[in-house]
């Protein structure tokens, strides 16, 4: 949201709060494709062992075949090649199971969910995406617009967007009561300082020992308003500092 | 004075948890009324925290959370009306043929343009027969030189079934191109309606010198008027594409481009059907001599009369009394 180099789809709700949704990059769209590409893949493979397990004369069946069934059979494939993308996107909030994989997710430029024509729009012109091979076009598409969207999307008016698995319990999460030093309170802190200390503390058991002791103590020293001894006292190890900080994070409430 | 952070978090929380909860209950789709009251109440309850958010903790992991949160709530209450069951029907019994006569200025430009193909192809190899060799598939040259129709031979070889699905997919692959291509600023789109045009012009042309043209039309009658009207009716949603490109008009060009696509991709869906319908007849009554060749001709312009008859004329009715109850 910050970051002004990871683009984001700006929606005017009616209640006047401005929505910005973050743009799911190339990255993740490939990623999503193939997955989706895959279980394509699998349930072909997997359909034909099954069918080849119960019948043993697979040709002859398929021979023996009234001449409509064989018809209605191979379009019914061709067909499934191209309706699994709209009716995923259709049926599943604008999610196939790749794009559910990956937390992403078509919407039209408002914000909303996208519709059967959009979708339709969009999965035809995966023909053109693909030219000349491997997706190229859609690819140079995606890099040179703004949103990231392949020739579909612009064609369709849609765009993919990512959903953030957030974690607020963070926020919330109550310290053990720890007999490490009581924190004054001795200035509100800013929310970017709360956010930074926050990142810190989730990010610390992680950390490489001296540098998470380096870091812990660098936050101490910039909350400040402690006296040497106490700085010490605090400073002992990683963790009483660790405490610290949480416990100042947490009095703000 | 806005309060801390975590105060922030921690006294909405709540709020925010039962909204998600009731979104996630809402895609199941087994919400109360009173629990889709709620969902409303506490939507805007969290817009509000949302907005508090934006002014006094930008750029913090609550402040996303929220705006994600939002966005599903917003998605979920600003639904577009959904196509259902009833829908289908509404589109091909009204709107397909309505969009169709709505745009037909696409269709005769690129059936122009195909036919304008045609006749270059034909008049290429019937002045400069060694045209063909440029313009003609090796292997179909090959047969006519030996004086057979390459459809019997598909025949023989592979079961009828198998060449009419080969087709049906085939004719498929051609259309969505066509409409897609369109994305090229049009070129696309009008490339493979002249090439397309030239080829079969040029067939047409080297079976006619070879004296086979009855066998061609023989083989094509059946199918010919439909399959090659789907390809002109594709062609013109190619067209829309390229020309909301080229000239969006007073609308931004993306604008322009997602409008014109969703009207231009009703004629390639209405299409679609009738496709496979004729990719049937190809597979079946077309190759062969199981059906006299006038039997063939005129099924073939019975169904392209019917399937034209269908596009000028269903809806119309509907499309004539509606302005007047609009109007009332």
């Amino acid at each position: 949201m910050s970051t002004a180099s990871s683009p984001h789809l700006a929606v005017a709700t009616p209640e006047r709060v401005a929505l910005s949704l973050p743009v799911a990059g190339i990255g993740y769209r490939c990623l999503a494709w193939l997955v989706d590409a895959g279980l394509l893949f699998f349930f072909w493979v997997v359909a034909y062992f099954v069918f080849t397990l119960l019948v043993s004369d697979v040709l002859g069946v398929f021979q023996g075949l009234s001449g409509l069934g064989q018809t209605l059979l191979v379009v019914g494939i061709f067909a499934t090649q191209w309706l699994y993308w709209t009716l995923g996107e259709v049926f599943f909030h604008g999610q196939t199971p790749g794009k559910r994989a990956l937390r992403i997710r078509v919407v039209r430029l408002d914000g909303s969910p996208v519709g059967l024509y959009e979708s339709a729009v969009r999965n035809l012109c995966r023909a053109v995406d693909f030219l000349p091979g491997v997706y190229a076009a859609g690819c140079i598409s995606m890099l040179l617009t703004s949103r990231h969207q392949r020739l579909g999307d612009l064609l369709a008016g849609t765009v993919l967007v990512r959903e953030e698995r957030i974690d607020l319990d963070k926020y919330t999460a109550r310290t053990p009561e720890s007999g490490v030093l009581g924190p004054k309170a001795t200035r509100a802190l800013t929310p970017d300082e709360v956010e930074l200390v926050l990142a810190f503390l989730s990010r610390a058991p992680g950390l490489e020992a001296d540098i998470r002791r380096k870091m812990g103590t660098r936050l101490v020293d910039k909350l400040g308003g402690l006296t040497d001894e106490e700085r010490t006292h605090v400073l002992a190890s990683a963790e009483s500092a660790e405490a610290f900080l949480r416990a100042h994070v947490q009095v703000e409430r | 004075m806005a309060v801390a952070l975590p105060a922030f978090v921690a006294s909405h929380r709540a709020n925010w948890d039962s909204l998600e909860a009731l979104l996630t209950r809402q895609r199941e789709g087994t919400l109360s009324l009173a629990e889709l009251r709620a969902l409303d109440t506490l939507y805007r309850r969290a817009a509000s925290d949302l907005a508090h958010a934006q002014t006094f903790y930008p750029g913090t992991d609550a402040h996303r959370f929220l705006n994600q949160l939002c966005a599903r709530a917003y998605a979920a209450i600003y639904q577009p009306p959904r196509e259902r069951w009833a829908s289908v029907k509404a589109f091909f019994r009204r709107e397909f043929p309505q969009t169709l006569r709505r745009e037909l200025r696409y269709v005769g430009a690129s059936a122009a343009l195909f036919i304008l193909g045609l006749l270059l192809g034909a008049l290429v190899v019937l002045w400069e027969p060694r045209g063909a060799e440029l313009l003609v598939p090796a292997g179909v040259r090959q047969y006519v030189s030996q004086g057979r129709m390459w459809t019997d031979d598909i025949l023989s070889v592979a079961p009828p079934n198998s060449v009419s699905s080969g087709i049906a997919t085939n004719n498929l692959t051609v259309t969505i191109l066509t409409f897609a291509m369109g994305l090229f600023y049009g070129l696309g789109t009008v490339f493979i309606l002249v090439n397309n045009g030239v080829q079969i012009g040029a067939i047409a042309a080297l079976c006619a010198r070879e004296g086979m043209l009855g066998g061609l039309l023989d083989f094509i009658s059946a199918h010919g008027p439909v399959e090659l009207s789907v390809i002109v009716i594709a062609g013109g949603a190619g067209l829309m594409v390229g020309q909301s490109l080229i000239d969006p008009g007073e609308l931004p060009r993306g604008q322009a481009l997602a409008l014109r696509g969703r009207e231009a991709v009703k004629l390639v869906l209405g299409c679609a059907p009738f496709l496979a319908l004729i990719g049937v007849v190809e597979g079946y009554v077309s190759p062969g001599d199981l059906f006299p060749t006038w039997a063939k001709a005129a099924l073939g312009l019975a169904l392209g009369g019917l399937f034209w008859g269908y596009l000028l004329r269903a809806g119309s009715a509907v499309a004539e009394t509606a302005p007047e109850v609009s109007a009332s």
